[in-house]
């Protein structure tokens, strides 16, 4: 417990540093904070055009379409508010600057992968959970068992997105290269933008089992609508601890390969 | 001549220091083109008509919007802004080659380096997944298509300079690239031809120059814009090439008299 505390203390600090940092410039992140919300309406539109010409894509209607993508967004959204560290560390590594990271008396994954959110992420979140609320009220047949599987397949996703980011920071001490590899997960995630049921086999079955975009984007949307059995619920849930704990491993033994370039 | 090709061989040597970096970038536009291709897929699985394409004509729009984008929008020209804040522009400024010169070869370096790769990737996946795609055989229309995309590489040639000059007056280059960027992304028409946009969404992105990096030259090539219509177009995109060009080298000449080598 206290070293929960520990970390959740340690957390806070580094946010507010975070958003020191960002809020410096303003209209940085007024421009960035612009960027981000045009970009959600703009594949918003994107799918609105379509459905103004088709009444179903993949037996999906338009506000089934939208829900999958808001799930995404939320998701996708979540993941970047509290990961964002992760696409500084190429830096860390490179420059050796990652000793300094090493030698204190902190998890240096902890510091890699959670140190410090985007407070502009924070702020994008305020409309996509509105929309999301209003969207699920205008499902009908909705019970709390569907919430439920809901709100625990989104944390499987939000799992999967954190194995996925603790993959990405072993490769960059691996190899030294980490934008191209965390922008690969963020295109790779981005299929799920739509329900991967669309895409045809085997591209289907490599993003929902091999990598697991289905499992984390599109399977809590097909829980909350009734789509999922609950053999695949449970599947899900161990692929994700099992995904998990993989690249956790793969963590430590990137750790070993550490070599301190530069510094 | 010469030293075009030397720097255009050292853009390329450059790529090859990281080769594993240039890979998980072409990784990368592979994923991104498959999203689409699957994406229009799934829709036309269900119709034989949809917003006036055939499904051959859509998977070959998607197809091509992957080939023409490093064409178009292949730059080093970024790297233009980081050299201002460092004051590193100055090493470029005192070389007997001017520097939007300098980048120009380096970008035919980028570009040509990426259509190889491009060009590959859409054979095998051409192989793979057997499209039904359109082959325009009109001699005219080609030679059009062609003059369309020169037009398009020059603008964004110039709209990218024009980017990294802001780096002049402020140290956040990237904010108004992230932001030009996701203007790009909609308005290009890399994702899906803007014709399937709503009528006034589709007037708006005409009146920019975005369209007529990918939208306008593979509408040429897909044969859908001809006779007045078409001359109109190459008329506004050399328009638009001239107003970039001329707001780039006022911009530039202004952010050179403010320009004083910080950091060096």
């Amino acid at each position: 417990m206290t070293t929960i505390l520990k970390y959740f203390r340690l957390w806070i600090k580094l946010t507010m540093n975070s958003f020191l940092s960002v809020l410096s410039s303003r209209f940085s992140a007024g421009l960035f904070l612009l960027g981000k919300s045009l970009r959600f309406v703009f594949f918003g539109v994107f799918l609105w055009a379509l459905f103004t010409k088709v009444t179903r894509i993949a037996e999906y209607s338009f506000l089934q379409a939208m829900f999958f993508y808001l799930t995404f967004t939320f998701i996708d959204t979540v993941t970047q508010l509290f990961f964002r560290e992760v696409y500084r560390f190429r830096q860390l590594v490179v420059t050796g600057d990652f000793d300094l990271v090493l030698v204190k008396p902190t998890n240096p994954l902890f510091r890699a992968l959670a140190g410090g959110a985007d407070p502009l992420d924070v702020l994008m979140l305020i409309p996509y959970v509105g929309m999301l609320l209003y969207l699920m009220m205008q499902f009908r047949d909705i019970t709390i068992l569907h919430v439920v599987t809901y709100v625990l397949l989104v944390g499987n996703g939000l799992v999967i997105a954190a194995a996925f980011h603790i993959l990405v920071l072993a490769f960059a001490i691996m190899t030294t290269e980490v934008d191209h590899a965390v922008m690969i997960y963020r295109d790779l995630t981005s299929m799920g933008r739509v329900p991967v049921d669309i895409y045809r086999d085997p591209l289907r079955s490599i993003i929902t089992f091999i990598l697991p975009v289905g499992i984390m984007m599109t399977f809590p949307a097909k829980g909350f609508l009734g789509m999922l059995s609950p053999w695949l619920i449970l599947l899900s849930l161990l692929f994700g601890a099992v995904f998990f704990i993989i690249c956790l491993r793969l963590w430590r033994f990137a750790l070993t390969q550490y070599a301190s370039a530069s510094s | 001549m010469r030293l075009a090709i030397q720097i255009i061989k050292n853009t390329w040597a450059e790529y090859m220091m990281y080769r594993l970096s240039f890979v998980l970038w072409r990784v990368r536009s592979v994923m991104q083109l498959i999203v689409m291709y699957y994406l229009w897929w799934a829709i036309f699985s269900e119709t034989q008509m949809l917003f006036g394409y055939t499904q051959s004509m859509m998977l070959t729009y998607i197809l091509l919007s992957a080939f023409v984008r490093p064409l178009i929008m292949g730059t080093r020209t970024q790297e233009i802004g980081g050299m201002i804040n460092d004051g590193s522009l100055s090493n470029y400024l005192i070389r007997p080659l001017h520097i939007f010169r300098f980048f120009f070869f380096r970008d035919i370096g980028d570009k040509s380096l990426n259509i190889v790769f491009a060009f590959g990737e859409i054979i095998v996946l051409f192989l793979l997944l057997r499209p039904p795609i359109f082959i325009q055989t009109n001699g005219e229309i080609l030679l059009f298509t062609v003059l369309s995309l020169l037009i398009g590489m020059i603008i964004f040639f110039y709209f990218s300079l024009l980017l990294s000059s802001l780096g002049y007056w402020s140290s956040d280059v990237w904010a108004p690239r992230f932001l030009s960027f996701v203007f790009a992304e909609f308005f290009t028409g890399m994702l899906f031809p803007l014709d399937i946009l709503p009528a006034p969404l589709f007037f708006a992105s005409r009146l920019l120059p975005f369209t007529y990096f990918i939208y306008f030259p593979l509408k040429v090539y897909l044969g859908h814009v001809q006779g007045m219509q078409l001359l109109q177009g190459v008329a506004m995109g050399l328009f638009w090439m001239l107003c970039m060009k001329t707001m780039t080298d006022r911009l530039w000449q202004r952010g050179l008299r403010v320009y004083a080598a910080e950091g060096r």
